[in-house]
């Protein structure tokens, strides 16, 4: 079994690690103002401006490339509105701009997953409890095997099947990701306890099924079925690329998982340590980046999940030169490379295999 | 838009900010909840102080002659408040006029005095402000007294006085440095000629050479008995700088007729680091001693409140809470933060007291 590719280092050093990047952050913080704020209304009137143009191509069946690009148009009005601007607001990285539009706590987004749920799978215990077994829920989310240090079940038997359905209904995952269904089969839950945790999910799912699905192709009147689909189409697409990219943040071939136990007196620097050692990043051009919520600079949005991701592009050089200088490796690659150690370890960890040494997870030397 | 039965009905409907984006196209002043106004007038008062007009949409609900009216302006990015009283009683109009005098270091104050023009939009808030006139008051006999920009409020319960009773008798003494930093000269000429018994006094201390219907001199119980010997009839109302109306209070309250008074908030007392600081929490309806320095999230829940929270390091956002006022402090960096918006309980410090909205 393998090592990981960072080096362990001295209590020391990774207090001085820590150190750098709470400066870097500071640096950053101070640097925030009007620049950062228009770029994220530009975003949102991005958002509102293809799905406006997406929508009404979706009535343009009889002209069928108008059609195809109504729902590429939607499709990517969701996905920026996912990843770009909802997933970055939620985490409150333009809190400070005091707009009550803007705010991350009241922020709610077009996808069946509710803020609250999000806010409190993904901003508390993704990005506090990053890569650590048992407390960060995103590891597999509950269905698929992806690190050897996962107890291996039959059921995994038929995870590359359940990773292609989990894809395409990738959002519909995400918003009961936080209802925890695997406590309740198990007995663990009452279900008066789940039915008042699922009302406001079942909420959700409702308004968002009327509105993509009856609403939209009911002001089709005789479109509505080429409509629906469209909207479906479009809810697909925004699935299978959020699945895509958010897998390759943390699923790649040298990404490590950690034991609980390295929470135990955790310092800041090692914090810090551990979101590296747990992400990778995706190379590409600002599009890209973009269309990826800027999840493509995993790195530096787990070292600093509340600053605005349109600086993560900036600061990624001197994070990954800080690196360098500590020895700690930066994952990153091409999106096919990366994609493809996902895939592998998809299909490699559907089988049984036995778990990693403990130095490989490591995090300090002794 | 109106706040009526179709808007309730829509509510669930309609997501705000989307509502307000496309509608925004039309009119920048159009707003699904919003109490946002456009400058319809801009003018130059006096030195470095401008009078803006504006007009309201119809989410703000308007205003007693007396009382402030919070104003945001976007600066560098960020939406900053501040506290305003309209010069003019509100009327059908949806019109309000503030006055604004550029202060040192001021970011709203000098945005709004030199980076505003007229079409541009701001943000209102509900207003607020106990110092409003009693019914009928416009037929007794008043004295009010300014200083600096106190005049504001002052001018505007003068102005709804004389609306109510033209021949109002009012006494009105401002204080100012120079003349050049007089507010509304040209304003009392009109009024005093239409209003026979408005009286108005301009106070200068630092003015070379008075003019001869200027004063000189601070506020002292000789210049109010010889300019207002007939105090004690009089009801008395006054604003301006805390140590000012802590001298004229000391001075006309206890032998006016009526008095009553406003300052401007002193800025919050910086302390030291386990100083003890009073956390107000609107929404609980509590107040709380903790101390400064020390994490919010862990000495509010010593005090017994238990504010919602996830990571405790400042990473989840899941504490962050909506400060009202006050200064507080990063625990890393220790960067202090004056301004109003939301802070995560979990990883600021109190540096002052603070008004959280918890």
């Amino acid at each position: 079994m393998k090592q990981s590719k960072s080096r362990p280092l001295t209590r020391e050093q990774v207090d001085q690690f820590g150190a750098e990047l709470d400066a870097l952050h500071t640096r950053v913080r101070d640097d925030l103002g009007q620049h950062d704020a228009d770029y994220i209304r530009r975003v949102f009137a991005a958002v509102r401006y293809t799905e406006a143009a997406g929508r009404v191509l979706l009535y343009c069946w009889f002209l069928p490339p108008l059609w195809v690009l109504g729902v590429l148009l939607l499709g990517l009005s969701k996905i920026l509105d996912n990843m770009e601007l909802g997933h970055n607001v939620i985490h409150g990285q333009f809190d400070w701009m005091n707009d009550p539009y803007l705010r991350g706590r009241d922020w709610e987004w077009d996808i069946v997953a509710t803020g609250d749920n999000w806010r409190e799978t993904h901003n508390f215990r993704h990005h506090t409890y990053t890569n650590i077994k048992g407390m960060d829920d995103d590891i597999g989310y509950g269905l698929l095997r992806l690190f050897p240090e996962q107890r291996w079940r039959p059921f995994y038997l038929f995870q590359p099947l359940v990773a292609v359905i989990f894809a395409l209904l990738f959002e519909w995952g995400v918003a009961i990701q936080d209802l925890r269904l695997g406590r309740y089969f198990k007995g663990k839950m009452a279900p008066g306890e789940m039915a008042a945790a699922f009302r406001p999910v079942g909420r959700k799912m409702r308004r968002q099924m009327i509105k993509d699905y009856l609403v939209f192709p009911l002001l089709g009147g005789p479109l509505f079925l080429p409509i629906l689909a469209g909207n479906a189409l479009a809810n697909i697409m925004r699935s299978l690329w959020t699945y895509m990219i958010i897998f390759c943040g943390h699923f790649t071939a040298d990404v490590d998982v950690f034991p609980k136990s390295v929470m135990n007196g955790e310092s800041r620097g090692q914090w810090y340590l551990r979101q590296i050692r747990g992400s990778s990043n995706l190379r590409g051009g600002k599009l890209f980046h973009i269309l990826t919520g800027n999840l493509s600079h995993q790195i530096e949005h787990h070292l600093f999940p509340t600053l605005p991701a349109n600086r993560y592009g900036d600061i990624a050089p001197e994070v990954r030169a800080i690196c360098r200088r500590y020895g700690v490796h930066y994952n990153t690659g091409s999106l096919w490379l990366q994609f493809g150690q996902v895939i592998w370890r998809i299909l490699r960890y559907s089988f049984p295999s036995k778990p990693v040494p403990v130095n490989r997870v490591r995090l300090l030397a002794e | 838009m109106s706040d009526g039965v179709l808007h309730k009905a829509m509510a669930p409907l309609v997501a705000p900010p989307v509502f307000d984006f496309w509608v925004q196209k039309i009119n920048r002043t159009l707003s699904w909840e919003r109490p946002l106004a456009r400058v319809v007038g801009r003018e130059v008062t006096a030195r470095g102080t401008v009078t803006l007009t504006l007009k309201a949409n119809r989410h703000f609900r308007g205003y007693a002659a007396g009382q402030h009216v919070p104003v945001s302006v976007e600066v560098d990015g960020v939406r900053l408040t501040r506290t305003y009283s309209p010069v003019t009683p509100w009327q059908g109009d949806r019109r309000l006029a503030i006055t604004v005098r550029e202060v040192d270091g001021g970011k709203v104050s000098a945005a709004l005095v030199h980076a505003l023009s007229v079409g541009d939009v701001v943000e209102l808030g509900p207003a607020f402000g106990d110092m409003v006139l009693p019914d009928g008051g416009a037929s007794r006999p008043w004295l009010l007294v300014a200083g600096g920009s106190g005049i504001t409020p002052l001018m505007c319960l003068a102005r709804a006085l004389l609306a109510e009773n033209p021949s109002a008798d009012i006494t009105l003494m401002m204080w100012a440095r120079e003349r050049a930093d007089l507010c509304f000269s040209g304003t009392f000429a009109d009024l005093r000629a239409r209003h026979p018994n408005l009286r108005v006094l301009p106070v200068l201390t630092r003015e070379s050479r008075c003019l001869p219907n200027e004063l000189s001199g601070r506020p002292g119980a000789e210049l109010f008995a010889a300019q207002v010997p007939d105090i004690a009839t009089r009801a008395v109302r006054a604003c301006g700088p805390w140590g000012f109306v802590e001298t004229v209070s000391s001075l006309l309250a206890p032998i006016a007729a009526d008095f009553d008074s406003e300052c401007f908030t002193p800025p919050p007392r910086a302390t030291q680091a386990g100083e003890a600081v009073t956390v107000t929490l609107l929404r609980s309806e509590r107040q709380v001693q903790v101390p400064a320095g020390a994490p919010l999230l862990e000495s509010l829940e010593e005090q017994g409140v238990q504010p919602a929270y996830g990571c405790r390091m400042g990473v989840c956002n899941t504490c962050v809470c909506d400060k009202r006022a006050g200064t507080t402090e990063h625990v890393y960096n220790s960067e202090q933060h004056a301004e109003a918006g939301p802070v995560r309980l979990c990883v600021n410090a109190a540096r002052s007291d603070i008004t959280l909205d918890l």
